[in-house]
Order: C-alpha cells, then structure tokens, then sequence
C-alpha cells in the first residue's frame, strides 16, 4: 500500500527531474517539456496531499482538486503563450537553441 | 453575491473594455487615438468603482477579501498600469496596437486581483493572470531580435519560478490542509521539514517576480529588450503587486516562522533567508550598475537593488518597518514610471536608450530633463525628495529594535554607490551637449504625465504623512497585517 511518503518522493523526483532539464538541455523545446514536469510535480503532490489528508469531515480536500485543475488550465494557457514567442523567436533568430540568445549581454 | 459583483466591479470594468478594446482593433486598426482613449476611459470607469463604491469584506472564503488597503493598493496599480497606457502609444509597434492594450489590461486585472485575496489558489492564479500578457508583452515588438530575446526569456525565467513557488505552495498546503492564509497561520511549533521547504520553493518563486537575487537575471535583458511602455509595467506595477502579496503571505499565514537576521541573534525562519537575498541583490545591483552604458539596463540593476532594500524591511518584520515597505514600493514605482516615461519619449526623439542618446536633454527639453533630475535624484535617495522619506523609514524602522544594524550599514553603503551612476546619467542630460541637432517630437499626453508623475514624487517628499497616513492609520495595517504577527 503506497504512503503519502511514496507520492512525496515521486513528486519530489519529477520535480528534480524536470528542473535538471531545465538547467541542463540547450533545445528550447525540451526545455519547455522540463517546465511542464515540474509543474506537473506540483499536481502530484497536492492530489496525494488530498487524498492523505482528509478534512473534519472525513472527505478529501477538495480545494487542492480544484486547484490542480486550474493548474492544468494555466499550464496549457503557458504553453500556448511560450510557443508563440518561441515562434516568434525562430522567425527573428532561425533558431531553438539558447546559446543562440545573444543580442542581450551584459 | 450583489457585494461580491460590487466588489469585483473594477476588475469586470477592465475585462470588458479589454474586450471593447479588442474589438476596435478589429473594426478599426489603424484608429490608435480611439484605442487608447477607450481604453484610459474604462481605466477611469474602474477607478471609479473602487472609489466611489468601497466594499470591504470577505467573500467566497477568502478568495476575494477587500479592505481599505488592499483598495489603496488595487488604485495604485490600476493607475500604474494607466501610465503604462499612455506611455504604450508611443512605444508600441503600430501594428496590433488594441491587442497590446487589451493585455496591459488583462495583466492590470491580474495584478488588482493580486491585492485582494488571501487565498493560494486564487494567488496562484492571480499571479499567472499578471505574468503570460507580460511575456506576451516583452516579445511584442516582432521585428525586433532584442525583443523577442527579451520575451523568451522573461518567460522561460518566469515558469521557472511559478514552478517552485506553485511547488512550494503545495507543500504549505500539504502541511497546513488548507489554502486559506488564515487557516495556515494557525499553525504552530517547530515547522515540519515539508513546511521549510516549501517556504524556501515559496521565497525563490517570489525572488522573480521582485526582481531580487537569485532569480534577478531576467530583470536587465528584459528592460532592455521590451517595449518600454512594457518595461515600465513590469518594474513598477509588477513589483508591487509582488511585494504586496509576498508581505501578506509572510505575514498573515507565516508569521510564526519569522525567525531572525540579526547578527549573532540568528534565529531559523524566512528572516534570515530574506537577509540573504536583500544583502546580495543590494550589492549586485548597484555594482553591476555602475559600468552599464544603456539607460533601459542601468534602471533594472538598480531595480533590483532598491528590490533588496525592500526585503530589508520585510525581515525585520514588525508593524512600522511593513508600512516602510508599502511606502517604499508605491515611491519607488511611481518614480520609475517616471523615470521609464522619460527613456520612452528620449527613445522617440533619437531612436535609442543609451547615454549618449540623452546628451544635450537639457537643451532641447529642459522640462523633461528637470523631470529625470527629480526621479533620479528620488531614487539615489536625497531629501526632499519621497525617495529619500521612503530610505529613511525603511532603514530607521529596520534599526529600530537594533538587530538589522549590519544590513542598514551595508544597504547605506551601497546607496552611496548608486548616487555615481544616477549622476552620471544626469551629467549626459544636463551637462554634455548634443552631438547633433535634433528636433524634439511632440508627446504631449506622455510628457504630460511623465511632470505629473514628478511632481507626485516631489509633493510626496514634502509631505510623506499623506500617504504614510492610509497605509498606517487607523486599523488598516496594524489589524490586516500585523496582529496575525503578534498573536
């Protein structure tokens, strides 16, 4: 039977997962795939944390349901907003990756 | 449910005349003038449904809560974000001009959301609201390589951080079992491992949307790249719907975790972290600011400089030192407008933000020149002007209960620092001549605001009590706030 702890550590792992993407891959496109595991990390957490933490009156939170839905909604509105300046990228740079961002420098 | 309609009145207003907006754009693209009049129009509409009709209350379980702070704060950004309108008729490219005023709009209504909630989700939510026109924003100007730079990486920085803080605020709720700010600040004793780190996920996230180290990068890229009239939203009105809702949830749900950041006084908390981060942006900020040569770069170090001030007063974190916060960032966005008001009509007339662009400013519009002496002079922090009134409060009430003396030394310190770049940013305009002759473009409506903007920063200075009066009087701050604090 899985524990909170299990769900936790799974999350965690996505999370770490999805960060390191981030961090470490130079393709714009999987950099963005890493964004959507975090977030999704985040849905994990907060469902297990519903389900493990039932309120007064024994039903699970429901706040935290409903917020994951929005989360859905916000990370699927993120991605639409990223594609286009992505979009919008290629067609000024010809390019997806980041070492080519160098019009801005210090 | 009338109440909650009532309540929410300013944010429908600006939902409708974004779509208003947009559908002049459709009809009629090329009517600019009227695209911005209906949108300033619908602006005023609001303002005056937060004036005229105050609602205060709580509805829907906390995710709408207004009171006569949070309505102080929904004026300032809704009028922050009208600057921003103003300032976009001259800064945008023509092209789908109504579609960049209906997401300023968009972004303003996320912001005003901001204010007035107490709740996760809704901040949350609220929060994205306020960032995805942003990004949107920052890469408008299509044509342009540095714009669409800037937009790329705005977002990409801030998903970054709407992930942690999303992740943190899981854990939080993980440990509290409730969205609610208030459920959460009845929690007590030693925090649960979870709890930590999901306050650190919640700082980091928050660390974006103010600008401060360790998610400070973006900032300079951005103010440069961006449309300016973007720019300005997103250092002023962002920055303070930012410190708003971080002062709230620190203080009315975590206040118990407050800890300190004295020196040989540690206790574990947010307070110590916040210390950290305050005394690191305040010296990146002012540092890197000295050797840049754009003016757009050298107000975002220095936007995250006066970012770290800010974080000084929140770690010291008692009822003055707060209202020195809010004080402090209000005087500060205002007098950044400003200061951005004054690069949008410079950039106008000779097609560039650097210093040499603003050579012989004296010359050619003493006014406006006279307007950035003001602004710059307000955020170097000299009296009379409220940039200095709002250093004062900010770091006297910091020493006050005399644990954040090694903070205030360095924060003082790298103020001087600050006052060589600002100068040499005057010395461009007042002393050097103008390369060549130029012919001043008319920007009424800008100019106009960009004085108005100046002499709120200079009637503020001479007398500060009438804004530090509604935002510490009577029971507004010390009951919304701090008693949760001191409980």
């Amino acid at each position: 039977m899985p524990t909170l702890a299990h769900y936790l550590y799974v999350s965690g792992a996505l999370f770490s997962i999805g960060l390191l993407g981030v961090l470490l891959r130079r393709n714009i496109l999987i950099i963005f795939m890493g964004l959507e595991l975090m977030l999704n990390a985040a849905n994990l957490s907060l469902v297990a944390f519903s389900r493990f933490h039932p309120g007064l009156d024994g039903l699970p939170g429901y706040n935290a349901q409903v917020l994951v839905f929005f989360i859905i909604t916000v990370a699927a509105a993120e991605v639409a907003v990223g594609l286009a300046i992505i979009v919008a990228l290629f067609r000024a740079k010809q390019t997806v990756h980041v070492e080519d961002l160098d019009t801005l420098k210090f | 449910m009338t109440n909650l309609l009532i309540a929410l009145a300013p944010e429908a207003f600006l939902v409708i005349t974004a779509l208003v907006v947009l559908g002049i754009g459709v009809s009629a693209p090329k009517a600019r003038g009227a695209i911005t009049a209906a949108t300033l129009l619908g602006g005023l509409v609001a303002a005056a449904a937060l004036l005229l009709h105050p609602v205060d209350g709580n509805f829907l379980h906390g995710m709408v809560v207004l009171n006569p702070l949070a309505r102080l704060f929904k004026l300032v950004l809704l009028g922050l974000g009208l600057v921003s309108v103003v300032f976009a008729a001259e800064s945008f490219p023509k092209l789908h001009f109504a579609e960049a005023l209906a997401l300023l709009l968009f972004s303003m209504v996320g912001m005003m959301l901001l204010a007035g909630t107490e709740d996760l989700l809704m901040i949350f939510l609220a929060l994205e609201l306020t960032s995805l026109p942003l990004y949107i924003l920052a890469a408008f100007a299509k044509e342009s390589r540095a714009s669409a730079e800037a937009g790329l990486k705005y977002f990409l920085i801030g998903s970054v951080a709407a992930a942690f803080l999303l992740y943190g605020l899981s854990l939080i709720y993980g440990v509290a079992g409730s969205t609610n700010l208030r459920v959460i600040a009845k929690l007590s004793g030693d925090p649960d491992p979870l709890l930590i780190a999901g306050i650190a996920l919640t700082l980091l996230g928050f660390a974006f949307k103010i600008a401060v180290v360790p998610f400070q990068l973006w900032a300079p890229d951005v103010y440069e790249g961006a449309p300016t009239a973007a720019a300005a939203l997103i250092a002023s009105g962002s920055k303070v719907a930012g410190v708003f809702i971080l002062t709230k949830i620190l203080t009315l749900g975590l206040g118990h975790w407050t800890g300190t950041a004295g020196w040989g006084q540690f206790a574990p908390g947010w307070a110590p972290v916040l210390a950290l981060m305050a005394a690191a942006s305040v010296v990146l900020g002012n540092v890197a600011a000295l050797v840049q040569s754009n003016v757009k770069r050298l107000l975002a170090y220095s936007a995250i400089a006066h970012g770290g001030y800010l974080l000084i007063g929140l770690c010291a974190a008692d009822a003055p030192s707060l209202t020195a916060v809010l004080f402090y960032v209000i005087i500060y966005a205002l007098t950044t407008a400003g200061a951005f008001g004054v690069v949008v009509i410079v950039e106008k007339q000779r097609g560039g933000s650097h210093l040499e662009d603003f050579e012989g400013l004296g010359k050619s519009s003493p006014v406006l020149a006279l307007c950035l002496l003001v602004f710059l002079i307000s955020l170097a922090g000299i009296p009379p002007l409220a940039g200095f009134f709002g250093k004062f409060y900010l770091f006297t009430s910091a020493l006050a209960n005399g644990r954040h003396l090694w903070l205030v030394i360095l924060a003082v310190a790298m103020n001087a620092v600050s006052l060589y770049y600002y100068l040499i940013v005057l010395k461009h305009a007042l002393v050097l001549p103008a390369p060549k002759e130029t012919v001043p473009t008319a920007a009424p409506a800008s100019k106009f605001l960009v004085v108005l903007l100046a002499l709120a920063v200079l009637a503020l200075g001479l007398a500060p009590n009438a804004l530090i009066g509604p935002l510490s009087n009577g029971q507004t701050v010390k009951n919304i706030i701090i008693n949760t604090l001191q409980k």
